[in-house]
């Protein structure tokens, strides 16, 4: 299990959106993102992130209280420690009262050419 | 009613009888509170925990390999964690829609692509699915892929431009339908994997099968288990192969991080 020092979220807001803010669950907390800029109303764009600084089990990005969010593009840039900033970029989703999604995913195994 | 409440009622000159029916009424008014279901008698009750389904979705993935004119075979490999074992993956495909395990380098007689990574010393065994070669290395104790990976991918390349089969027309010819694999490995996973792992509450389902590539998921104590892989190696795969022996790649999609009660 990686420790998980910071991670930056951009979610793109589909045609339905939320009032609510935005959370995520780390380790089974639920927690509010934090730095964030743009919105989560049709069509905005949403950018937050948190500094974890703990070893990660999972990672997911909460649905609204009420109603659906549906999300066009979510993109994830994690920093671990020991292992070089990665990406996780997932299409498009809903997310409702009922549902989480993950956006945990380990550091990728180092690749070379042959 | 006590001697001490008959004493008292005596010098207060009340009728006795009188307080019968209060100290019943008291009794009675208990045991209406405890007798009623306490749900009714809650204005707060708890509101139930919400457990939300954790949808997973397969990430977007970025081409791993920049577009090149013409022919040219671009390879890149990713040791596995415990450097055991090397994936090497291609921008073409070797058996499409199939994959194929060569154990030792007699099974790889008649397939070129696996008899020429046979030639190499350190090679113990191959297993080729779509457009990937995997192969686990006989020394354990060397981490360092760099020098084998380099003789590998200079073999695969040059068996590639060479042009010609792969795997063995044998091998292809034979390959059972994609139902009667998912028959066979149902029941291998019915009559003797899943009775094995019972004992330690574990419970192995088959996910997916495409060809004879297989996807299974590892729940109950095999879920997050220490020991789940060396179940998948020496258990499930053995198992597998000898009731269907043309199953080619197994892959485990267990969530092992979300197991609950694992039995190590």
């Amino acid at each position: 299990m990686p420790k998980l020092n910071k991670f930056k979220i951009y979610i793109e807001t589909g045609n339905k959106g939320i009032e609510e803010p935005a959370r995520f669950c780390f380790n089974s907390h639920v927690l509010p993102l934090e730095e964030l800029s743009g919105g989560t109303k049709p069509g905005e764009t949403l950018e937050g992130g948190y500094d974890v600084h703990s070893v990660a089990h999972s990672m997911t990005l909460v649905g609204p209280e009420k109603g659906t969010w549906s999300l066009q593009k979510i993109k994830v840039d994690f920093e671990c420690e020991n292992t070089p900033p990665y990406s996780v970029e997932y299409p498009a989703v809903e997310l409702d009262e009922t549902t989480e999604l993950n956006i945990w995913k380990d550091p990728p195994l180092p690749t070379f050419d042959v | 009613m006590n001697i001490i409440t008959k004493f008292k009622n005596m010098f207060s000159s009340k009728d006795v009888g009188a307080k019968e029916p209060a100290q019943n009424n008291v009794v009675d008014d208990i045991t209406n509170i405890t007798s009623e279901p306490v749900e009714e008698n809650n204005p707060f009750p708890e509101p139930e925990p919400v457990v939300r389904r954790v949808i997973r979705v397969p990430e977007v993935a970025d081409d791993i390999f920049p577009p090149v004119d013409g022919n040219k075979v671009l390879i890149k490999a990713q040791p596995s964690a415990t450097s055991d074992q090397c994936l090497f993956m291609l921008n073409r495909p070797l058996f499409s829609g199939h994959s194929w395990w060569f154990p030792t380098f007699e099974t790889a007689e008649g397939s070129p692509l696996a008899e020429r990574l046979f030639s190499l010393e350190d090679v113990e065994s191959v297993l080729v699915n779509e457009a990937t070669v995997t192969i686990t290395r006989k020394d354990k104790n060397i981490c360092d892929w760099k020098p084998l990976g380099a003789e590998i991918g200079t073999a695969l390349r040059e068996r590639l431009e060479e042009g010609g089969e792969l795997i063995s027309q044998k091998i292809i010819s034979e390959m059972p339908s994609q139902d009667e694999i998912q028959e066979g490995i149902q029941k291998a996973i019915n009559e003797e994997v899943n009775p094995g792992v019972a004992g330690h509450g574990g419970l192995i389902t088959l996910e997916h099968i495409k060809g004879n590539t297989i996807t299974i998921k590892m729940g109950g104590g095999c879920q997050g288990c220490s020991a789940a892989d060396l179940t998948l190696k020496q258990g499930v795969h053995s198992s597998f192969r000898k009731f269907v022996p043309q199953v080619g790649a197994i892959f485990d999609e267990t969530d092992h991080a979300a197991g609950l009660n694992p039995y190590f």
